[in-house]
């Protein structure tokens, strides 16, 4: 192993510690929304600022390291998808610390049952494997883990589709719940973006690894029928 | 867009062909010349050529007997013109090259030095016979005649040393003195083992050039005949240049002195062949030695 | 930080050229210091200072001080050179082993400053062989001639001849630009893990070389140190717009 491999483990390891804080934040939001716990979501946008920190820091660390090291192939390419990587979760975060914000909003608690129907803890739930499971894809180099990312995501878009049809219907249902039924709304679309940002991941992934650029291609079945 | 002149490549290739084989020739004709040379000589010569010849003294007036004390006189000269010569020369060309640091008094030097090569050497043997045998009263010896032999090949010596060691890269030297070594040290372990080699092939043009040179012993120590073999220093001695010319022009009866002659040339050229060769293979254990040590 | 050498005001002239201007710097101990410029521009002639190799060449003149922990190095006296030159070690451009065995190369710096023992000297031979990464593929052969050996390994056989007395600073002038890459891979894995024990300063015209292995960088332009500063800042954001000319290629 020669000095480059130690450096490019120490960066993969400092991404994999924001994956952490990430990952702890989406669990929390959970928790939060499903217990309408105001004093989590506090703590979930106090923390919003240790995420940010992070992504300056990987940030300098890519661009010092793409400056002193010039790396070239496999190495090149590790160090631009690890630059994006590196916004992506940071917006996840930030789109978490959002949703934390809304529960901080509200008043009242919500009904459950709204939650539970426009799916949103379905939602959050599958959009925290997701980022759980990118970050083995890219600790351990599998892509096939990556690939699998998609079809998830597909699954979100569904739910964000069906989801105005189903807060028309708790409107009806919930008359003194409307702006709890807006916000979980709103949250909704926000867990869609998430989804959408784990795309982006797993075709950096993909990049870095296979060196095929996934991205803005209408070839998805095709290249999962590969595997 | 340039258009080149045709043939010109056909004619690049003649050119270079004739001058390749102009080249050749020539080599070859100066080979000739030298196999030429040696046979004109062996030829004559070998007829006289016994063990006799060569482990006896003339006698009869030089028609019979041998030419011993001749080879062992220029065996004599050559060894002291040698012992003298080349640790100053060698000192002399250590200093020129590795220590006069100043451009001008190296250049001053060097004009010297060529001055002193571009000597005659009839005119050395004048000054040897005015300074060593006359104004130190030496008288003709081979202690006079090796010191005038001497100046002759010395500035032979201190060219090819001085070339040799400035043949030396100077990275070697710097790499040792950031060792911390001093000048010496560093000339005593790296530079002159790698020059040595070049410096023995100084050594032997030195040998070769000193060994027939008939001008300088004339007058400083060569004698026509001696009874017998020189004893000391301060005696005379038989030389094979001198013996040659004089057998060839004087004597008693040149005709049948003749085949004398050519044998005694025969033995000078046959004692510089062996030396050459001698001093190839030292030159070659040399370098070996000096990549391992 | 300790500071190993530091240099203040200092003017260098051959004859009539004035060669440094004014240089002033602090380099710290046991890291990698890079001196990049243009041919010319007196990075080597600085490199030079520390070890008194300009002393060699005729007309040279010095003023202001050169600092080795602390001790001005001109205003020794002429016998301290050689324990200066102990303390500071220098590798050169075109790999130069002496003609003798691999074995004899690595103890001439032992035998030079009065090591006789044996024993002693055996050891040290293996242990710098072992520091230089050479020692595998020589152990079998320390008698054969050092000429036998590649170029990037008699280049690293320099480099334990120049460690084998122990210095504390080794100079590097240019160490890998006349080998092939990969035998430049070897010595620059071999810098990073000689900077554990020794302050390291290395003299190159491939930018390339110094980002990668030099933890602070001094950029030289006519004789004058235009910027020094940690090799990240310069080669990031150079704070001086000569120096960012030159590193992305846009000099002259």
């Amino acid at each position: 192993m020669i000095h480059l491999d130690a450096e490019i483990n120490e960066l993969k390891e400092k991404l994999g510690a924001m994956w952490e804080l990430v990952s702890t934040q989406l669990d929390k939001t959970l928790t939060a929304m499903n217990n309408f716990d105001k004093d989590l979501a506090l703590e979930i946008q106090e923390n919003e600022k240790r995420v940010n920190a992070y992504e300056l820091n990987i940030d300098k660390e890519c661009e010092d390291f793409i400056a002193l090291r010039q790396p070239v192939a496999t190495d090149l390419r590790f160090a631009l998808s690890t630059l994006k990587i590196n916004t992506n979760l940071e917006r996840i975060a930030d789109i978490a610390s959002g949703i934390a914000e809304f529960i901080s909003d509200i008043d009242q608690s919500v009904n459950p049952e709204i939650i539970h129907h426009l799916q949103a803890e379905k939602m959050l739930a599958i959009s925290i494997e997701m980022v759980k499971d990118l970050r083995e894809a890219y600790q351990y180099e599998n892509t096939q883990l990556a690939r699998t990312i998609f079809q998830r995501d597909k699954l979100l878009d569904q739910i964000n589709d069906q989801a105005s049809h189903r807060a028309i219907e708790c409107l009806d249902k919930f008359a003194d719940q409307r702006r709890q039924t807006l916000h979980v709304l709103s949250i909704v679309r926000k867990i869609e973006r998430i989804g959408d940002q784990s795309k982006n991941i797993a075709e950096e992934i993909i990049f870095y690894l296979d060196a095929k650029v996934v991205k803005h291609t209408k070839k998805l079945k095709e290249l999962d029928k590969e595997e | 867009m340039i258009k080149f002149p045709e043939h010109v490549d056909v004619r690049k290739r003649i050119y270079q062909a004739i001058f390749f084989w102009l080249a050749r020739l020539i080599s070859l004709a100066i080979i000739g010349i030298l196999i030429m040379i040696l046979y004109f000589i062996f030829k004559r010569g070998a007829g006289v050529l016994s063990w006799e010849f060569l482990s006896t003294g003339p006698k009869e007036g030089m028609m019979k007997g041998g030419i011993l004390p001749a080879i062992v006189g220029t065996g004599y000269l050559v060894l002291f013109s040698i012992l003298f010569a080349f640790p100053i020369g060698v000192l002399a060309g250590i200093y020129v090259n590795e220590y006069a640091v100043h451009g001008r008094v190296k250049n001053f030097i060097k004009t010297m030095t060529n001055n002193l090569a571009g000597v005659p050497s009839i005119v050395f043997g004048l000054f040897g016979m005015a300074l060593f045998v006359n104004q130190l009263g030496m008288g003709a010896s081979i202690l006079a005649g090796s010191l005038t032999l001497a100046l002759l090949a010395l500035p032979l010596i201190i060219r090819t040393t001085e070339e040799s060691l400035k043949s030396v890269d100077d990275s070697f030297r710097q790499a040792s003195y950031a060792l911390g070594a001093s000048k010496l040290y560093t000339i005593r372990k790296v530079v002159l083992p790698m020059a040595f080699p070049n410096i023995i092939t100084g050594l032997i043009l030195s040998i070769g050039r000193v060994s027939g040179e008939t001008a300088p012993i004339l007058f400083t120590v060569a004698a026509y005949f001696l009874p017998k073999l020189p004893g000391s220093l301060m005696d005379q001695c038989m030389a094979l240049p001198y013996h040659l010319y004089v057998i060839s022009t004087s004597g008693t009866n040149i005709d049948q002195s003749r085949p004398v002659a050519y044998g005694t040339a025969m033995v000078l050229v046959l004692i510089i062949l062996v030396v050459n060769l001698l001093a190839s293979f030292a030159r070659n254990y040399f370098a070996k030695k000096v990549k391992t040590n | 930080m300790h500071y190993k050498i530091e240099t203040k005001n200092v003017h260098l002239h051959y004859g009539d050229f004035h060669a440094l201007k004014g240089i002033s710097t602090r380099i710290p101990e046991k890291s990698v210091t890079a001196l990049i410029g243009p041919s010319g521009c007196g990075k080597s002639t600085f490199l030079r200072l520390f070890n008194r190799m300009n002393d060699l060449i005729d007309g040279i003149k010095i003023t202001g001080e050169v600092l080795i922990d602390h001790q001005n190095i001109y205003k020794i006296k002429s016998v301290e050179v050689d324990r200066l030159r102990r303390n500071v070690g220098m590798v050169f451009q075109k790999p130069n082993p002496f003609p003798k065995s691999i074995f004899e190369n690595v103890a001439y710096g032992l035998r030079v400053n009065g090591i006789t023992d044996q024993k002693q000297i055996q050891d040290q031979v293996e242990k710098t062989l072992v520091q230089a990464a050479l020692w595998d593929e020589v152990k079998d052969k320390l008698k054969k001639s050092a000429f036998e050996l590649s170029g990037g390994q008699q280049q690293r056989l320099c480099i334990a001849r120049a460690l084998a007395i122990e210095p504390s600073i080794l100079l590097m002038d240019e160490p890998a630009s006349a080998l092939d890459p990969i035998s430049t891979g070897k010595i620059e894995e071999l810098i990073f893990e000689l900077k554990k024990e020794y302050t390291i300063v290395i003299v190159t015209h491939n930018m390339q070389q110094a980002s990668r292995v030099s933890d602070y960088t001094g950029f030289f332009l006519l004789g004058d140190l235009v910027e020094f500063d940690e090799t990240k800042i310069i080669f990031t954001n150079p704070k001086d717009s000569k120096t960012e000319s030159y590193i992305t290629g846009r000099f002259g």
